[in-house]
């Protein structure tokens, strides 16, 4: 036993080697994924964290009054997206493109509510551009509709005290209280904006895990081929040490795809492990297990290295679709979603899906994670059975 | 020079794929510190022979016994003593020929600085020490098949393998392979050579064995063969092997 581990170590690390010396073999292991979860992230309508958050940009030609008040009301949290902007600045930044347009309060506005008059807010955006007029005008609306009823209410407690005319002195010695503007904002519930990568990622690290893994049997028929495999049995290497090196390196080039594109995900298209990070990382190395069985189990079972690289192929591009990597199991028909079931691919996506979209515990994905070592095992039995070592040749 | 006792016996060694038979009743031995050599057409056995010889492939029927071990029930045994030189370059040419090296003796049981002693010293007995830390892949032929037998070498085997090593290469490099079976001979190893290439047999083998169809059908030192067919000191080998295996084609 002994024996076997050491020659199954050392031919798994010899192979870790060889994988480093081999350029294409890392780019397609490490760097193609990448271009696909790029594309389909931005497919999908998002590649960064979050949407990016309208602003909206407001100023005022008044020293005070009550555009004063509701502009400070406004901007006094960020959430509600609101800048303050000097009037000339703003006109500029408009002019130069910086901003898509702003809300003016002119000179005069808090006397002409006084005095009764139609007070006006302005909206100034560039030609052709009805949505910010719209996100700007329906700002100045709300503000003018508050306004409206607290001069309302102001013009009441003047005629009732007799004052006659609106006057600010007058109505300040009445302790009246000055105008004042209530913004609320409330939050519904846990809303985050869709973050793509939290599907795509997943479901392509799930496809070229298991495609990297199929072309594995590639370089195994080679060595069969050449005879390197023939060699080692007569060195007196054990038929199982070479099965088990062979499934070995494939398990360390899983890993360390899994870590590279995690590492990634993280902190590229910052996605979210859900509440059970270690359910997320117990799929995907249990997948990566599976997947490197399928590789030593495929080349045991074909017969020359043309054969192996089509099979690979054909496997990994069948499997994919039917097993979610391409699109989510859940907003397939029932029937498809039943042929999932059949690859590992379907139920490590699913869990992915479980896990990262619908924020599921790792209790909930241990039938998952059971699957994945029963693929694995099968596949495993069958290439020990199968596995050759000479050429047919 | 060879002793008269047998290091290598085989008896009646079958093997059949898929109902082909393609070695029958094969019976032959080797002498130690002899080169024998197996000689046959494409598709006579010869290399399904190595392959049961070298404790690869199990045979249907019969057994080997090399330096005092059954193949079939101490193949580990069989494995210490013997090196196996593959028809095919059986290396990774993106390594190095000191890592390829160090990689199978490794593998064979070796400790790392054995491994690395033996690397060495195998690499200047095939003329490869200068190049020892480039890549495989950028030898010649020849160098690339010196370094296919080193690693034949390295555990020190008591009987070397070696199928048909000198294919597609230089004469200059296939001298060097000659003088360096040559010298294993001479320093007491064993060894068993298969060649399509008659002058080849004739300068190097102590005795030949003609494979056709799974059977040895002619045993003897290159002399006694060219005598069965005609003058001894004017026969060539390759009209021995002609005459014995006929003139049709057998791809």
């Amino acid at each position: 036993m002994r024996l076997v581990i050491r020659q199954a170590l050392l031919l798994s690390f010899k192979d870790t080697r060889l994988f480093f010396k081999d350029r294409f073999a890392m780019g397609f292991a490490l760097l193609f994924p990448i271009l696909f979860i790029v594309a389909f992230s931005l497919a999908l309508g998002d590649l960064g964290p979050e949407d990016e958050q309208l602003r909206m940009a407001v100023a005022t030609e008044e020293e005070s009054g009550f555009s004063r008040e509701v502009i400070d009301l406004l901007t006094i949290a960020d959430a509600t997206g609101v800048d303050e902007w000097d009037p000339k600045d703003a006109g500029l930044a408009l002019h130069e493109g910086r901003i898509p347009g702003y809300l003016l309060f002119p000179v005069g506005f808090t006397q002409r509510i006084f005095n009764g008059e139609g007070a006006e807010i302005w909206v100034i955006t560039a030609d052709g551009d009805p949505e910010t007029e719209a996100v700007l005008g329906g700002l100045a609306r709300s503000i003018g509709g508050r306004i409206g009823t607290l001069s309302l209410a102001v013009r009441g407690v003047t005629e009732l005290e007799g004052l006659g005319s609106l006057d600010l002195v007058k109505l300040g010695q009445l302790g009246a209280a000055p105008p004042s503007i209530v913004f609320t904002t409330e939050q519904v519930g846990e809303v985050e904006p869709f973050n793509a990568s939290n599907f795509t990622l997943p479901g392509y690290l799930t496809m070229f895990l298991f495609f990297a893994a199929a072309l594995g049997a590639e370089a195994i028929a080679r060595e069969r081929q050449t005879q390197t495999l023939e060699r080692l049995l007569s060195n007196g290497v054990r038929r199982s040490a070479i099965v088990a090196g062979k499934m070995l390196a494939s398990l360390y080039r899983g890993l360390l795809q899994l870590a590279f594109l995690w590492a990634l995900g993280i902190f590229a298209f910052s996605i979210d492990f859900g509440v059970s990070p270690v359910a997320v990382i117990a799929i995907s190395v249990f997948m990566a297990v599976a997947s490197s069985a399928f590789g030593v189990m495929l080349a045991s079972l074909v017969r020359t290295v043309k054969s192996a690289s089509s099979a690979a192929v054909l496997a990994s591009l069948t499997l994919a679709p039917l097993g979610g990597c391409w699109w989510p199991l859940f907003i397939t028909p029932d029937w498809m979603q039943a042929l999932g079931r059949l690859t590992p691919h379907g139920w490590a996506n699913d869990a992915f899906n479980k896990l990262m979209l619908f924020g599921a515990e790792g209790q909930d994905v241990l039938v998952h994670m059971a699957a994945l070592l029963l693929f694995a095992a099968v596949f495993l039995t069958v290439a020990v059975a199968r596995f050759r070592t000479v050429s047919a040749n | 020079m060879a002793h008269m006792e047998a290091f290598l016996a085989a008896t009646g060694l079958t093997k059949s794929f898929d109902s082909v038979q393609v070695v029958d009743s094969v019976s032959f031995t080797v002498r130690s510190q002899e080169i024998f050599g197996l000689l046959g057409p494409n598709g006579a056995g010869k290399t399904t022979t190595i392959r049961m010889l070298s404790t690869v492939l199990d045979p249907d029927d019969g057994d080997v016994n090399i330096g005092g071990h059954s193949v079939a029930k101490e193949s580990d045994a069989v494995r210490r003593l013997i090196g196996v030189c593959p028809q095919e370059l059986a290396l990774y040419p993106e390594l190095s020929a000191t890592d390829n090296l160090v990689f199978f003796g490794r593998m064979a049981g070796l400790s790392g600085s054995q491994a690395k002693e033996s690397a060495a010293d195998v690499l200047e007995r095939v003329g490869l020490t200068d190049r020892a830390k480039d890549a495989v892949r950028k030898y010649s032929g020849g160098m690339k098949r010196r370094v296919n037998i080193a690693i034949a070498l390295m555990s020190r085997p008591q009987m070397l393998f070696l199928d048909e090593p000198t294919v597609g290469i230089d004469p200059q490099s296939r001298n060097h392979i000659f003088d360096t079976v040559l010298a294993l001979r001479d320093e007491g190893m064993t060894v068993l050579y298969t060649t399509h290439y008659m002058e080849e047999a004739d300068r190097l083998c102590d005795r030949i064995g003609i494979m056709d169809e799974g059977h040895i059908i002619a045993l003897g030192t290159p002399a006694e063969l060219k005598a069965q067919v005609g003058d001894a000191d004017t026969t060539t080998l390759e009209e021995v092997f002609l005459s014995l295996t006929g003139r049709s084609l057998r791809d």
